[in-house]
């Protein structure tokens, strides 16, 4: 037998109690270690994209304010020798859901001619570019959203927008998107989306988004400047960021989410340590003439002040590894293409989010511990023997 | 097998209450010898948990001395005082104080946790004091499957697996029924008879101090009279 020993069994004292405050130690850790992971992972992707050389134009004010389409003319005449622009891609969000279905599938309209060019990450071939071009009505799918629906390259398939004027489109899947950047998304051609909405009365003309493929990193920063001012004083001003930035302020969008993960880490790390640390003190109490008998029977003051402080610091550490191990097995066997609107298909368990939520597990531990620890330490033994 | 003498002299303890002083112990003097089991009676507050608290290093007196063997404890820091006390006291008291979630070998194993010691040691020496004690049947019982006894039994293995040289003992058959409370004290009576410990207990009842070969009465906080017992050796007995 070891103190060890003594420290884990005194532990099974009160299961019940031991195991509430486990779980109360693993939900926080585990939603910690998903949230974080997911924002590093957005941030891994956004920073793949800018590779890209990609820069998105959209409404100064939000990306929900659209833009005339004619913007594209304006920011393509910006070089007209094309030697700071690729191409320019217009956007527009189409939002659709399989019928029946209350999931929105990540689905814009692209312009047909451009999407290749801006869009190389899609992995394009000749052969997908002519199938594309071909057909009105093609659709290039993600892998993640393809595996889910269980799509395939030739498939006709219905989608009804989740947004005004709710339109019911039949696509052709051209093309399934092998890239991890493109998983959750689904492209098809805007033409097609503009002809429909015609058809349906309302104007067509009009993009969420110009993704600009550039020539190279001093094109995208002096571009940025050059199309912002095009349009300032006009009624459509605009705001041109790169991918990461673009990203960034998506993430933020809805609704600051790093600030929100820092906000609820230390929310966690203070409920956490108030719900430890009345267990710990509530067992302490219990175990007061007992620990005072240890003293009595010659374990020094510092031994007990360490086997108090170490089963708070045990407890924590146990219950956030049954909240982050599962939550870790679960990321890697479940892929989050199911929650269709997250660009990411897998998602790699972030170690600095684990190694986070350990470090916290460990400080919430000694300072639900300390204060316990501290009154053992401090037990007067014949006043606690008397108390019995 | 070791044992030692007590020797206490002018011993005072007051405790403070509220600013108000106390005066428990008021200039103690008893000697006891290596080997001698003795009983403490006296009223409540007449200072017997007290002298025993301070015979055992848990407390430490106002004024006065005690020395148990070669060691005099007021000249002996706290840390000191809880290292010698794991090697020299085995304490026993009223209400067990077994740790729930432990065996009974592993309650009795607890103080041996402090020495180096082979893995193997702790464990002939755990069971030759619950041999001892009567229970080396009862080995892997938690306390919850014992009777009181049988964890009073426990606790008293407990106090002499490190071979202390004293015995202190706080009312230990208090909460036992008569006939528990004899097979108790007679287990007392072998520890003293058969390995020489010297015993300090406290009690209230003349039928547990008539185990003991002499008794001594408190009356607040002074020796009013010690009695020698004329009882029978258990062995003589047998």
């Amino acid at each position: 037998m070891t103190i060890t020993y003594v420290l884990m069994q005194n532990l099974k004292r009160n299961p019940l109690r031991s195991t509430l405050t486990a779980v109360a130690f693993a939900l926080p850790m585990g939603i910690f270690v998903a949230a974080i992971s997911m924002v590093v992972a957005l941030i891994r992707i956004s920073e793949s994209n800018q590779q890209e050389l990609r820069l998105a134009t959209h409404h100064k004010t939000t990306i929900i304010n659209m833009l005339p389409e004619g913007h594209r003319m304006k920011i393509e005449g910006l070089d007209p020798d094309r030697k700071r622009i690729r191409a320019v891609c217009g956007m527009r969000w189409y939002g659709g859901r399989v019928p029946n279905s209350q999931t929105v599938i990540q689905s814009l309209a692209a312009d047909a001619d451009t999407f290749p060019i801006v869009y190389t990450d899609a992995g394009m071939t000749p052969a997908d570019t002519e199938a594309w071009m071909k057909d009105r009505t093609a659709c290039v799918v993600g892998y993640g959203i393809a595996e889910q629906r269980k799509w395939k390259v030739g498939d006709r398939i219905t989608l009804d927008s989740s947004v005004p004027p709710y339109l019911k489109l039949d696509f052709n899947v051209v093309k399934i998107m092998r890239t991890e950047s493109r998983a959750n998304v689904m492209y098809f051609r805007r033409d097609y989306l503009v002809e429909s909405l015609k058809s349906a009365g309302v104007e067509g003309g009009l993009c969420n988004i110009f993704w600009i493929k550039c020539a190279d990193v001093p094109s995208m920063r002096s571009l940025q400047d050059d199309i912002d001012s095009s349009f300032a004083n006009s009624p459509n001003e605009t705001k041109s960021e790169d991918e990461l930035a673009f990203a960034a302020g998506f993430i933020q969008g809805m609704g600051n989410l790093p600030g929100l993960m820092q906000a609820m880490a230390i929310v966690v790390v203070v409920i956490i340590a108030m719900v430890a640390g009345n267990t710990m003190m509530m067992s302490f109490r219990e175990r007061s003439k007992e620990l005072a008998v240890f003293k009595a029977i010659g374990f020094p003051s510092r031994r007990i002040f360490g086997i108090v402080l170490g089963e708070s610091i045990f407890l924590a550490m146990f219950g956030a590894m049954i909240g982050i191990v599962p939550t870790v097995i679960l990321l890697i066997s479940f892929p989050l293409r199911q929650f269709g609107f997250l660009p990411i298909a897998s998602l790699e368990v972030s170690p600095m989010a684990v190694g986070l939520s350990v470090a916290i597990a460990l400080l919430v531990g000694v300072a639900a511990g300390l204060w316990p620890a501290y009154q053992a330490l401090k037990l007067n033994t014949v006043s606690a023997l008397r108390r019995a | 097998m070791s044992s030692a003498d007590i020797e206490i002299k002018k011993l005072k303890k007051v405790y403070y209450k509220d600013k108000m002083e106390i005066p428990v112990l008021a200039g103690l003097d008893l000697s006891i010898s290596a080997g001698e089991f003795v009983a403490l009676m006296g009223p409540s507050g007449s200072g017997k948990s007290t002298l025993l608290h301070l015979i055992g290093g848990l407390d430490t007196a106002t004024a006065g001395s005690v020395r148990v063997g070669e060691s005099l404890l007021e000249t002996m820091s706290e840390a000191q005082l809880t290292s010698w006390r794991s090697r020299h006291v085995g304490f026993i008291f009223q209400m067990y104080h077994l740790v729930p979630v432990l065996t009974a070998a592993q309650n009795v194993e607890l103080p041996l946790l402090l020495f180096k010691m082979k893995s193997s040691e702790r464990k002939e020496r755990v069971k030759t004091a619950l041999t001892i004690v009567g229970l080396g049947d009862r080995m892997d019982h938690r306390p919850n499957q014992l009777s009181g006894g049988q964890e009073q039994r426990v606790a008293i293995a407990r106090a002499i697996v490190t071979d202390p040289d004293v015995i202190l003992a706080d009312e230990p058959t208090g909460d036992l029924d008569a006939k528990t409370s004899e097979e108790i004290l007679n287990l007392l009576n072998l520890l003293n008879e058969e390995f020489g410990k010297t015993i300090l207990m406290v009690t209230h009842d003349p039928k547990a101090a008539a185990h003991a070969k002499k008794t001594v009465h408190l009356e607040k906080g002074q020796l009013e009279r010690e009695e020698f017992s004329n009882r029978q050796p258990m062995a003589a007995a047998r």
